[in-house]
Order: structure tokens, then C-alpha cells, then sequence
């Protein structure tokens, strides 16, 4: 009972931001009865399920201070577990993705180990390291369909159970079921003893150690726990997109955006995420189709997308959520 | 038995050649790494400039390659400053994160900059002095004449970078910002410039490396990661900051790109079926990025043991 009311419990969050989540909430839920149009929908299915994969960084990136640029391999696992589970067994999605999330979870014990031993730049740099070494194995494994990748076979029927429909709008509905299981997970687990024994590496790890917290094993736990995230992600992209290949699923440049949507929103706050990903998504993808269809314009949005990432970093680390909280506390003085 | 035998001196020769150049490319790395204790990201797209800098000059000008690189270095020098006062100076101030994502950003930008003006395909130099020209040296072992001429520039410029850090007064002024950034002030050192002055060293060493390299390796935009990632692991295993430890470092990542290629040799000379099968040599960079990740776990101050 204890841990649902804690689950719930918002309480420490001013009501004008619970507010204006709620109208948020609101938008999201209605959003699919209103007349879209589908580019609309695919730009929003794509924020929530960065959203998603930001809320997972957040967690180890954010709240735990550990730079991780390598989450890409575990999106990457998710969904090459679903995906071959489902050609060679036929099996569902929703038995599947718990599978791969525990592969995930597994494959991030075996390099979280050793990982956790490096700080700062060494373990970023490392995080990377592994994510290729990775889309290296799974470009040659003909297992995984090597480099020209995996497509989903098609049910003649839309089926819930593989997560196969015809309506984008349904695909919606579940994500918008994960998002909010994934915001009220982190929601406890920022009030958890894990998470505040996080921010307290964070902060100062060698004072957090001497206080009896044992640093290694929290960072890997987080770690799991982000992973998880990302790799039931990683799962739904590959039923969403029927068709997986690693240069797409696994590749850097992947990571950089999961990593981008909590730091752009504001690493370490429950917003940041969901702030990021509504700023960015939205922007990457209208710049996409108008500069992408452009012949010679190749990479301009992605260049717009670097200047903003280097502002952020040099003016405000904490992202757009920091803006706000820097405005609001010279507004109360 | 013969044939295999020419093979690993080849090899050999090879690893140690594209080992210099690899130590090249760290050079600049660790220099700005060991001044201001940052990680550039951007390092493997400085190159990616060399070589269109090379490139484009020895287009416009008709001239050979080689002459291009008096021209990178400035184009290398310019980027590093720019880039410190632009972008690094600020990145100082704030958390780690934030000079991760800074020097990610400029990776990113310059990457696609470089898409938007020259497009994706690659491109090579097709003239030159260098280009085509090898020397023989007994069956089978041959030096080419571009890998040669970038393998002793490397010794060159690793030569004079550490004759200047030790020797000259610039060079001890650096030196010392490293040590201790506060004391150095203290002493009348210009702290700020000093950490220009790396940052421009450390770009244009690696762009008049750039600008040899395109005369064997296409350049396009997306090359960059793979030789930041090369320079990581050679710093890595030279320990951070640590100049000689790098050009060592560098050979020995040379040797590490040279195991799936001899490893596909050796099977393909036993003739065992299974062996065969595990054709290593698309693997060629994995073993890169999983030293770096077995030298950070085992030996995090490097192959040499001296803290950076």
C-alpha cells in the first residue's frame, strides 16, 4: 500500500507544473481522436518513444552523473531479440520483449563490471568502445542477417499479441502505457534508496563511499535499470518499423540522441527527458522534411542540431529545465 | 610457407608504418589532454579538415599534396584556436558532462558541415610524387612511399613537439599550465592563451597529418569516429597526457589492426574448414575499440604506467 502511495505521491512537485503535465497528459491522451495527419503521428510516436530511452538515461546519465554513450547496443538487443524470436518461433511481442529486456540486462552486468571501474571521460569513451564492438559482431553474425539486417514478417491480421496493427493510433495507445508505467517508475525510483544513494555519487562519490555506500554496485544497478528501458524500446521499434538494421538500431549516432534528450531537457529531473524529447523530436523531424528534401542540404539539420547541443553545454549544462529554474528562483527574489 | 612467411614481414612493415601514423593522430589528443585535462571528441574531424584541407589546396593550386601541408597546419592551427575561444573556454567553466556534449557537438557540426559542402562519397588524391610509388625490398615487402613519408613525419613532428616542450620557454610555459593551472598564473604565465596555444598545436598536428593521410585513405565526412576512437585507445594505452608513451602506444595499435588480417592468412595456410570460417577481417577496428577497453579496465594509467 506503502509503495503505491509512494508511486503516486507527487506531492514535493510545485502544483503549477503538475498542472501543466496534466494539460500535457491530457493533449497526449486525446491527441489520436482529433484529425492528424500521419506525419503527425509518427513525429509523435517518435517523441514518446525517445521520451522513453531519455527517461532510461536519465537514470544512470542524469540522476547517477555516469556519461553513457553506448545505449544504443541495448535498443539494439531489444529489438534483435524480438525479431528473431518472432521469425524463427513465432513468438510474441509481449513475451519477447521481456526476454530481450533480460538479455539486456544481462549483457549490461558482463561490461557494466568492468565499466564501472573508469570515471568520467574514460568510461564515456568506453561506453562507446563496447557499443561498436557490438555493431561490429552483429554486422557479420548471420544469425542477426549480418549488416543487411532483419524484416518482420507481416500477420495477414492487425494481432495485439505481436503487435502488428494497421492504425498507428493503437502502436500510440501502448506507448502511451509505457510512458506513463516509465514516469511513475522514476517517479518512486528518484525517492527510492537506490536514488538517492545515485545523486549522492553523483555529488561527491568519495564522500558517498565513506558514508558506507558501496558506489560500484549502485552504478551497475542503475545501469541495469536504464537499460531495461531502453531495450523494451528497442523491442517496440522493431514491431513498429518491421524492418531492423544495425547501422540504424545500434549506431552511434542513436545513442547521442537518447543521451541528448535528457541533457538538452535537463539531466537529472524528472522533466528533462520529456522536455527534451518534445523540444527535439518535433525539430528534427520538420527540419528533416523540409531541408532533407532538398537536393544539397544533406546534414544542415543535423549542423543546427550541434550548434544547439554546444550552446547548451556551454551556457547552461542543465539543460532547458535549468532555464527555467534559474528564471523561476530570481523571480522569487 | 614461403608466401606466409613474406606476408607477416609485410605485415610487420605495414603495422609498423600505419603505427606511426596512428601516433600522429594521438599526438595532437593527448597534447590538449594533458594541458587541460579535456577529451576532444572533434579530434578524428580535425583530421577529416587535413585532408579536404590537403585535398582542396593541392586542387586549387595544381601543386603536389606535399605542399598542401604548410597549408593544413595553418588551416589546423586557426581551427584549434577558434575552437578554444569559440567554444572550449566556456566548456571549462561547467560540469564534465557538459565538455563531453560540448566537444560531441562540435564533432557533429563539423561532420555535417563537411557533408553539406563536399557530399558523402570519398575521395582520394589521385597525383602526387607519393601516390603509387613503393620501394622493394626483398620478395614481397614493400614500403610504400606514402605510408613511408607520413610514418617520418610522425617522427619528426613527435621529435620537435617534445624538443619544444622542453626546451623552449613556451614550451616550459605550457608544461607548467599543465602542472598546476593556478600556480602558472600566479608566476606570470598567460593560462588562457597557453591553453590556446594547445589547442592549436594539437589541431594542426593532426591536420598535416590529415593532409598526408588523404594521399592513401579516402576521406569522407563520416571518417572522423574511427580515428578518434583509434586516437582514445593509443592514448589510452600510452597513458593520458604522456607524449612518448603515445608514439610507443601507436605502434602498438598499428600491430593490433594487423592481427585479423594475419589471423585470416594463417587459416586460410592450415586449410581447416572451421578455422576459415571465422573470417576476421571485417573485424579490423573491433580489435581497436576492444583494447581501449581492455587497457582502461586493466591498466587505466596506461601500458607504461606513468600518470598523466
Amino acid at each position: 500500500m506503502e509503495l503505491i502511495q509512494n508511486i503516486f505521491d507527487l506531492s514535493d512537485i510545485p502544483r503549477k507544473d503538475l498542472t501543466i503535465f496534466g494539460v500535457f497528459c491530457l493533449f497526449l491522451v486525446v491527441f489520436p481522436l482529433f484529425p492528424h495527419s500521419s506525419f503527425a503521428m509518427a513525429t509523435m510516436i517518435e517523441f514518446l518513444m525517445f521520451s522513453l530511452y531519455g527517461m532510461g538515461w536519465n537514470i544512470i546519465g542524469g540522476y547517477g552523473g555516469q556519461v553513457d554513450l553506448g545505449k544504443a547496443q541495448y535498443a539494439g538487443i531489444g529489438a534483435y531479440t524480438t525479431a528473431v524470436m518472432l521469425i524463427r518461433w513465432n513468438i510474441p511481442f509481449w513475451v519477447s520483449a521481456p526476454v530481450g529486456m533480460i538479455f539486456a540486462i544481462i549483457w549490461s552486468f558482463v561490461i557494466g563490471y568492468p565499466l564501472f571501474r573508469m570515471r568520467g571521460h574514460y568510461f564515456a569513451i568506453a561506453t562507446i568502445a563496447t557499443s561498436l564492438v557490438l555493431l561490429d559482431i552483429f554486422e557479420i553474425w548471420p544469425l542477426v542477417g549480418g549488416a543487411k539486417g532483419l524484416e518482420l514478417p507481416l500477420k495477414s491480421m492487425p494481432d495485439f499479441l505481436y503487435l502488428q496493427f494497421r492504425n498507428d493510433a493503437y502502436y500510440y495507445y501502448i506507448l502511451i502505457f509505457l510512458f506513463f508505467f516509465g514516469f511513475f517508475y522514476i517517479n518512486w525510483f528518484r525517492k527510492s534508496r537506490l536514488g538517492f544513494q545515485l545523486r549522492a555519487i553523483k555529488d561527491n562519490e568519495e564522500v558517498a563511499r565513506s558514508l558506507g555506500i558501496n558506489a560500484h554496485w549502485c552504478k551497475i544497478k542503475a545501469y541495469a535499470i536504464a537499460t531495461s528501458f531502453v531495450a523494451v524500446v528497442g523491442s517496440f521499434h522493431a514491431c513498429y518499423n518491421f524492418n531492423i538494421e544495425p547501422e540504424d538500431i545500434m549506431s552511434l549516432d542513436l545513442s547521442i540522441l537518447i543521451a541528448m534528450m535528457a541533457m538538452v531537457g535537463g539531466a537529472g529531473s524528472l522533466w528533462g527527458p520529456i522536455i527534451g524529447a518534445a523540444v527535439l523530436i518535433p525539430l528534427k523531424s520538420y527540419l528533416g522534411s523540409w531541408l532533407g528534401g532538398k537536393a544539397g542540404l544533406a546534414g544542415l539539420d543535423l549542423a543546427i542540431y550541434a550548434i544547439i547541443i554546444m550552446v547548451i553545454a556551454a551556457f547552461e549544462p542543465r539543460g532547458i529545465w535549468g532555464i527555467v529554474e534559474k528564471a523561476r528562483r530570481r523571480s522569487k527574489i | 610457407m614461403a608466401a606466409f612467411g613474406s606476408e607477416i614481414l609485410q605485415s610487420i612493415v605495414s603495422a609498423l608504418l600505419m603505427g606511426m601514423v596512428f601516433a600522429l593522430v594521438a599526438l595532437g589528443l593527448t597534447i590538449i589532454f594533458g594541458v587541460m585535462n579535456i577529451v576532444n571528441f572533434a579530434h578524428g574531424e580535425f583530421l577529416m579538415v587535413g585532408m579536404y584541407a590537403g585535398l582542396l589546396f593541392a586542387k586549387m593550386s595544381g601543386l603536389d599534396t606535399l605542399t598542401s601541408l604548410p597549408f593544413a597546419a595553418v588551416v589546423g592551427f586557426l581551427l584549434g584556436v577558434i575552437c578554444y575561444y569559440g567554444l572550449v573556454k566556456y566548456l571549462l567553466r561547467g560540469p564534465m558532462i557538459a565538455q563531453l556534449f560540448g566537444t560531441f557537438g562540435l564533432m557533429l557540426l563539423l561532420r555535417n558541415l563537411a557533408l553539406l559542402i563536399f557530399g558523402s562519397e570519398p575521395r582520394i588524391a589521385h597525383h602526387g610524387i607519393l601516390v603509387g610509388r613503393s620501394f622493394v625490398l626483398g620478395p614481397g615487402i614493400v614500403f610504400e612511399a606514402t605510408k613511408l613519408t607520413a610514418a617520418v613525419l610522425s617522427i619528426i613532428l613527435f621529435v620537435t613537439v617534445s624538443w619544444m616542450l622542453n626546451h623552449t620557454k613556451v614550451g616550459k610555459a605550457l608544461t607548467a599550465t599543465a602542472l598546476n593551472p593556478e600556480a602558472a598564473r600566479y608566476m606570470g604565465i598567460p593560462t588562457e592563451r597557453m591553453n590556446a596555444l594547445a589547442w592549436g598545436i594539437g589541431s594542426a598536428t593532426v591536420t598535416i597529418c590529415g593532409a598526408l593521410l588523404v594521399n592513401f585513405w579516402p576521406v569522407d565526412p563520416n571518417i572522423g569516429l574511427l580515428f578518434t576512437m583509434i586516437a582514445f585507445a593509443t592514448v589510452a594505452l600510452g597513458g593520458f597526457g604522456n607524449i612518448k608513451g603515445a608514439f610507443y602506444a601507436g605502434i602498438i595499435i598499428g600491430f593490433i589492426i594487423y592481427i585479423p588480417p594475419l589471423w585470416d592468412a594463417l587459416t586460410a595456410l592450415t586449410g581447416n574448414k572451421t578455422l576459415q570460417g571465422i573470417q576476421l577481417f571485417s573485424l579490423k577496428y573491433t580489435f581497436v575499440y576492444l583494447a581501449y577497453f581492455l587497457i582502461m579496465v586493466f591498466r587505466p594509467h596506461g601500458l607504461f604506467g606513468i600518470k598523466g
